[in-house]
């Protein structure tokens, strides 16, 4: 039997649907069978954020992109297309990666820990980073992936089974699957699950503002502190990504912040410092700031891993920034991935990866110095 | 330029050697477009006889060869597996016509290519279809599919463009065609014989910015297609010079040509010099006027994909 990379990520998510519940094994047996060929007119919705231009155009509202979108065409997401002056999502309801994870993965680490995310994706990205983690789903196309018809109650419904008392829009970008994004948030707010995404935060404002108050939290990656990086190694641009954060931060939904460091590229002390200090001066000093570790992937396997000396220069700069946690992602085993009480210094919550060794807190606070610790703790 | 003054220039025996097919290299022909003419009326179909003599005078011409069969012996081995990439987005009215494929695919075969290796080949079935192909999956009288998501498992780099480049032009095929139409892009100004090749990677909507350049010479530029490129053929029976790339009535115009190139640079010279003609006869702004200039030629061409230089582009009459 020969089978590529993106198969086995579908079988795999296949997999993780069929112990979950019958009927959507049943889904995700049918979707492979019927296979996501070009040939199939894939189902669409009309989006929800752009406006029409003239001769048949449109012009996407939903990411500084920006795209103007011919008759025929898709925008640079692949999962948006025009349609005779009317512009469709392709990927309504269409997740192409589920998944159960710790929370601790997104990693979204003042929220709920050790609880479960019932994690899910669609094809397609709204930018194209060198170092994509998730390239075989978020470079392509809706009709290059196969895909399971989930719509959002069936959704929650399965996380719910499940025991997860989060979800989670992740893997790929969420900003392409917007209105999916807002549509699980509403029927998973319904029933009491909470909803999170994992973003580049490469959105407009206007369908940021829309959804946001819909979730619980929100981990955006801030890929570097230079414009440069940012069109470089990304083709999005850094100025849109700032302005989300503190969007997020006027909203007061809780957010915490990734940096993947790259060596040569983003990992100076210089954009570490600036970084941390905007951070500390737009949003304060309890937004968490998670330093994590690169590995060769996709478009830049010409590098190496980021030395844990890089992460742990990181970590010393953004506490002597004034920050309250700051953390190491990706060296498991590290004392930077355990929250620590910045009041007195104990040790709260004790992490290896994804797992939760010890969780001090009490009602939120530290059981020490009885200092409240900011987060999503119930 | 006649086809017959076109050999006198290169030389009768430029093309003595490649009779077989086996020096195909010999003839290529920088900034050497053949033209034919071939009229229909929208929607309406060209004759087998028309659209026979058509593209076999296209070829020929295009290389100075007395026949459509000797120039296709001269390009293709009958060892190759042929490609044809035809661009079928637009769909019945505005993609490569049927019969002049299929002219194609008969000068292919009388030059020594085994029908079942000559594909030809779109995106997926559907649009094949939509533009009146009928799928074949094994032939005869020859092999007519979608590449149907079938790519390489990891990206091509090629300067500023990371895809997975489909499996029919990075292992399957040995030989290529690209066989467009003479159409407006709104983003590339123009989409002929070079942005056809967009069809053959996984990622094409991530590389639509600054009007395409420098992707679509990047995917050109890449060995599967630089390497395996042997002609580019365009149907311009109907072309379309507003409006595009889908179809639209308004834009289209009756240009009454097909065109056949060695040269994948020159040959969407000659199609932008006709867009711009009928704008210009219809009162409309150049292409860069209307806010997409044609960048993606001279990118072409500095990376040694063929000649842009109007001066240089030499237009031979069958």
């Amino acid at each position: 039997m020969s089978i590529d990379r993106r198969k086995l990520i579908v079988l795999g998510t296949a997999g993780a649907v069929a112990t979950l519940h019958p009927p959507l094994l049943r889904v995700a047996a049918a979707a492979q069978r019927g296979s996501s060929a070009a040939g199939d007119e894939l189902p669409a919705r009309e989006a929800s954020w752009y406006k029409k231009l003239e001769e048949g155009r449109v012009e996407c509202e939903l990411c500084p992109q920006a795209c103007k979108v011919a008759d025929m065409e898709r925008g640079m997401c692949g999962v948006r297309e025009n349609r005779g002056g009317t512009y469709y999502t392709l990927v309504h309801s269409l997740a192409c990666s589920i998944h159960t994870d710790p929370i601790e993965k997104k990693p979204l680490f003042h929220v709920l820990p050790g609880e479960k995310a019932f994690s899910f994706s669609t094809a397609g990205c709204n930018v194209e980073c060198k170092f994509c983690q998730n390239w075989e789903i978020s470079q392509f196309r809706p009709e290059q992936v196969q895909a399971y018809n989930l719509p959002p109650e069936r959704l929650v419904a399965a996380a719910r089974r499940n025991g997860a008392r989060l979800t989670a829009a992740t893997y790929g970008e969420p900003v392409v699957f917007w209105e999916y994004v807002r549509d699980v948030a509403i029927a998973a707010n319904a029933v009491g699950v909470r909803p999170t995404v994992v973003s580049n935060g490469f959105i407009k404002e206007k369908a940021l503002r829309e959804v946001l108050p819909l979730l619980s939290a929100i981990k955006v990656d801030l890929k570097s502190f230079r414009d440069e990086f940012y069109r470089e190694q990304v083709r999005g641009e850094l100025e849109p990504v700032l302005k989300s954060l503190e969007i997020i931060k006027e909203i007061g939904v809780w957010l915490e912040i990734v940096v993947l460091l790259i060596p040569t590229l983003n990992d100076s002390a210089a954009e570490v410092r600036d970084l941390c200090a905007w951070v500390k001066a737009k949003l304060g000093p309890n937004v968490p700031v998670h330093f994590t570790r690169f590995h060769p992937t996709y478009r830049l396997t010409d590098l190496p891993p980021t030395p844990v000396a890089s992460l742990e220069r990181a970590w010393k700069i953004g506490r002597n920034a004034g920050l309250n946690y700051v953390y190491l992602g990706n060296v498991p085993g590290h004392p930077g991935e355990n929250t620590t009480c910045p009041g007195c210094g104990e040790i709260l919550i004790r992490r290896v990866g994804y797992r939760i060794l010890s969780n001090r807190l009490f009602n939120g606070s530290c059981p020490d110095c009885k200092r409240k610790i900011p987060g999503v703790w119930s | 330029m006649t086809r017959r003054e076109l050999a006198l220039i290169f030389g009768a025996g430029a093309l003595a050697g490649t009779a077989q097919g086996r020096m195909w290299s010999r003839s290529v022909q920088p900034g050497v477009v053949g033209l034919a003419e071939a009229r229909a009326a929208l929607g309406k179909p060209l004759g087998p006889e028309t659209a026979r003599l058509a593209m076999a005078g296209a070829l020929a011409a295009s290389v100075g060869a007395e026949s459509g069969v000797e120039a296709a012996a001269a390009m293709f081995s009958p060892k190759d597996i042929v490609g044809i990439k035809v661009n079928c987005l637009a769909g019945k009215f505005l993609s490569p016509r049927v019969e002049l494929v299929e002219a194609l695919v008969d000068l292919l075969a009388e030059a020594g290519v085994d029908r079942r290796r000559i594909i030809v080949f779109e995106r997926s079935n559907r649009e094949l279809q939509r533009a009146g192909f009928t799928i074949r999956e094994a032939g005869p009288p020859y092999r007519c599919i979608g590449t149907n998501n079938d790519y390489d498992r990891e990206p091509s780099i090629s300067g500023a463009i990371g895809s997975c480049f489909a499996r029919m032009v990075s292992t399957t095929c040995s030989a290529l065609v690209s066989f467009g139409v003479v159409k407006d892009h709104d983003l590339s100004g123009v989409s002929a014989g070079m942005k056809n090749w967009y069809g053959v990677i996984h990622n094409p909507n991530k590389y639509h910015d600054n009007g395409c350049d420098p992707y679509i010479a990047d995917v050109a530029r890449y060995p599967y297609i630089r390497n395996k490129l042997r002609l580019t053929v365009l149907d311009g029976v109907i072309a379309q010079c507003h409006g595009g790339p889908a179809f639209r009535r308004g834009g289209i115009f009756e240009l009454g040509m097909v065109a056949a190139s060695t040269d994948p640079v020159a040959a969407d010279l000659w199609a932008w010099r006709e867009i711009e003609s009928e704008r210009a006869r219809r009162g409309l702004p150049t292409l860069e006027a209307a806010g997409r200039p044609v960048r993606f030629l001279a990118t072409a061409a500095k990376a040694g994909l063929g000649i842009d230089d109007p001066e240089k582009l030499l237009l031979v009459t069958a």
